[in-house]
């Protein structure tokens, strides 16, 4: 029963991570009709976006400056920063170009884009990050390896904590986000202008919503919600690699498909099935490690063929 | 003339003279230029060591290059081939495709090894293998093509069984590999190990490369009750299923593994629950020889931010192999004359003397075991994990 549990626990946590880039995902389809496939790839800049700044803070000193909570937060925004630009960057370049093309056009441009962003990170994460930190000139300065090596992840959740307490904080997080993401959604304008949008776009154009605006704005939130998974993935698998986005992006689609890729919640219960699916193959069947990903691709299969417009999700999602 | 067309005159008489000059020597250059390839994961998850690697091996032939005894420059093509198969080929055809190269050492990896075997072989360009140590990869069809100066998965799995099934006991046995070919060479060596001592593994898993959650695993592995896990992969898996083990509690065991963890990068991503891992490392104990010695100097005066790492000494080795290749070659090194003088070289460098058997396998065979202590890489024979000790190793 202990690894029951114990796997449960894992299950819950790696679903946390695959939730939130699913959610990315359901909320830029919604609003756009598009599947915008550098979500995963926007989130591991995110991460990165976080250890770079982590090296920068700590050679300026930042650490000594403010207590340890202000500079988390802090990196957090920078992070959240630099995933807003990119969800902007995403749709100005690779999506609304293509407007009135085929579907297929922004579907492979941001697939483009993806590939930028990951090369990018590997060119260029270690000489921005090392010739910002040497320019403190502090003999502390704190570099950091080629943005193609694997990275080690700051400790900014409960370093001093306990394992169980970090878990758990991730969850928590997690848990807070949807729920500031549903009240979003369903209690301001903006949030109902979203889902006016993502229900028929014509007819809210009729009705006065600014459509453009709230497009932007949806990218703006897409890429924070971005960046928070990025730091939750990186808090707790505590190894970052620049190519780790297609694999966070595949299962955060995965995930919104099977929940229902118009349905916030459906990209919850997506992401939780899945890492379920994952985690309980592994941990019972015997050398299924090996197998944990193909059995969560067949349960997406699955979905695709018998139940296409996932566990919550409406018809619509055919159009895809 | 005026004094504007005289200066006119000069400057293009100038920009004649430099110009000669300048063709002239890289005519010069190009004539009496050898080239050797390199190839390595310089970038990727095992950069540590391939950047390392890359340093020691470029080192060796800028010192033969100073040292003025050949008629001829030689210079190094890098490639990285980023630890996968497709960017190896691609390398190994950059490397084959350039008509002065003469011969290539290369690879950590053993799945891009394998895959560019037959570019090199096609080709007739002789490949030195400096770090991939699958058993497979040097065989009788690969000669006299293929040489390795580097031992094979089999031969450092077998001092480390040694040391932890014989010597130290440990009965009850979690093994953990990637599925890389890599991983699955290291994982069949100790299986063989242990079934050679009649032991069968409690527990049994092969991951795939890119996996960074292995909490399922560390699950399994506490509920299975072993005492010591086997980890044959490289330092990402190796690093974070050392560190994830810690975090689900599981730190009463011995943790050992293969040359692929024993890297810089390993210290720091696993971080504290590092500590006590035991790896097996090839070759010698450097700081042991006085060759040894002044190799660590000569790297560590060059200012590299990337330390030496278990395979660096091969790829300075695999360099010093080409070099007493081409003096065999009588100045002339062409990549037939060098294929058949790297296969009967016989090369004493800082590991002691190289020759290489019927298939091409180096007949130099040494390793020793490296336990983590304090966050750094220390031989277990100085370490205060050695026999009657101050520390010990779980699972007892």
């Amino acid at each position: 029963m202990e690894m029951f549990w114990g796997l449960a626990v894992s299950a819950i946590l790696l679903g946390c991570t695959y939730t939130l880039v699913a959610i990315g995902f359901s909320l830029f389809f919604g609003v756009m009709d598009v599947v915008v496939f550098c979500c995963g790839d926007i989130a591991i800049f995110g991460s990165f976006a976080i250890i770079g700044a982590y090296a920068v803070a700590q050679s300026a000193g930042l650490f000594g400056v403010f207590p340890f909570w202000v500079c988390v937060i802090l990196l957090i925004l920078i992070g959240a920063v630099f995933c807003a630009a990119w969800g902007l960057i995403t749709h100005q370049l690779s999506i609304k170009p293509f407007q009135n093309s085929s579907e297929l056009m922004p579907l492979l441009s941001t697939i483009a884009m993806g590939t930028v962003i990951k090369e990018g990170l590997g060119l260029l994460f270690k000489p921005v990050v090392n010739t910002i930190s040497a320019a403190f000139d502090r003999e502390s300065a704190v570099t950091v390896v080629s943005g193609r090596n694997p990275q080690g992840f700051p400790s900014l959740l409960l370093p001093d904590g306990t394992v169980g307490a970090r878990y758990l904080t991730i969850i928590v997080i997690t848990a807070v986000i949807l729920l500031l993401l549903f009240l979003f959604l369903n209690k301001t304008k903006m949030g109902m202008s979203m889902q006016a949008i993502s229900q028929n776009k014509e007819l809210s154009l009729m009705t006065g919503i600014n459509v453009s605006r709230v497009i932007i704005i949806t990218f703006l939130i897409g890429g924070v919600m971005l960046a928070v998974s990025g730091f939750l993935v990186g808090s707790y698998q505590k190894l970052m690699s620049f190519d780790d986005g297609a694999m966070y992006g595949a299962k955060g689609f995965s995930a919104a498909v099977v929940g229902g890729l118009r349905n916030t919640w459906g990209a919850v219960i997506g992401g939780m099935l899945l890492a379920f699916v994952e985690v309980f193959v592994s941990g019972y069947i015997p050398k299924g490690t090996a197998y944990s990903s193909i059995a969560a691709f067949v349960i997406v299969v699955i979905f695709i063929v018998f139940k296409p417009d996932g566990i919550i999700g409406d018809k619509s999602v055919e159009k895809v | 003339m005026s004094g504007k067309t005289k200066l006119l005159r000069m400057f293009f008489l100038s920009l004649f003279v430099i110009g000669l000059l300048i063709g002239g020597s890289s005519a010069d250059a190009a004539e009496s230029v050898v080239k050797v390839g390199f190839l390595g994961p310089i970038t990727g998850s095992d950069a540590a060591e391939g950047a390392a690697a890359r340093n020691a091996f470029t080192l060796a032939i800028s010192e033969a290059n100073k040292s003025g005894e050949f008629p001829f420059k030689i210079e190094v093509i890098e490639v990285d081939d980023q630890g996968t198969e497709n960017v190896a080929v691609a390398g190994a055809q950059e490397i084959v495709s350039d008509s002065d190269i003469v011969a290539a050492s290369g690879f950590w990896n053993s799945g891009p090894a394998a895959a560019a075997i037959p570019v090199f072989k096609e080709a007739e360009i002789p490949l030195l293998i400096w770090g991939a140590i699958r058993e497979s990869l040097t065989n009788k069809e690969n000669v006299p093509y293929i040489t390795r100066s580097a031992p094979t998965d089999k031969q450092e799995n077998i001092p480390l069984a040694i040391k932890v099934l014989d010597e130290m006991g440990y009965r009850d046995w979690f093994i953990v590999s990637d599925v890389s070919s890599y991983g699955d060479g290291n994982l069949n060596a100790f299986k063989a190990e242990l079934a050679a001592r009649k032991i069968t593994p409690i527990g049994e898993e092969q991951v795939p490369e890119d996996t960074t959650d292995l909490n399922a695993v560390v699950q399994k592995v506490k509920a299975s009750g072993a005492k010591a896990v086997y980890c044959g992969s490289t330092v990402a898996i190796g690093s974070q299923l050392k560190r994830q083990l810690n975090d689900g509690g599981v730190r009463d065991i011995l943790y050992c593994g293969i040359s692929g963890m024993k890297t810089e990068d390993f210290l720091k991503i696993g971080a504290e629950p590092a500590e006590g891992t035991l790896v097996v490392s090839p070759g010698i104990i450097l700081e042991d020889t006085t060759e040894g010695s002044n190799f660590i100097n000569l790297y560590n005066s060059q200012g590299y931010s990337e330390p030496i790492g278990a395979f660096t000494p091969y790829a300075y080795e695999a360099a010093l192999i080409l070099i007493k290749s081409m003096r065999a070659c009588e100045g002339k090194p062409t990549a037939e004359a060098m294929t058949r003088a790297i296969l009967d070289s016989k090369t004493t460098g800082i590991m002691g003397t190289t020759t290489f058997n019927e298939i091409g396998q180096t007949e130099n065979v040494a390793a020793y075991l490296n336990v983590v202590q304090d966050g750094k890489w220390v031989p277990l024979d100085k370490s205060e994990y050695s026999q009657g000790g101050k520390r010990a190793f779980g699972g007892k």
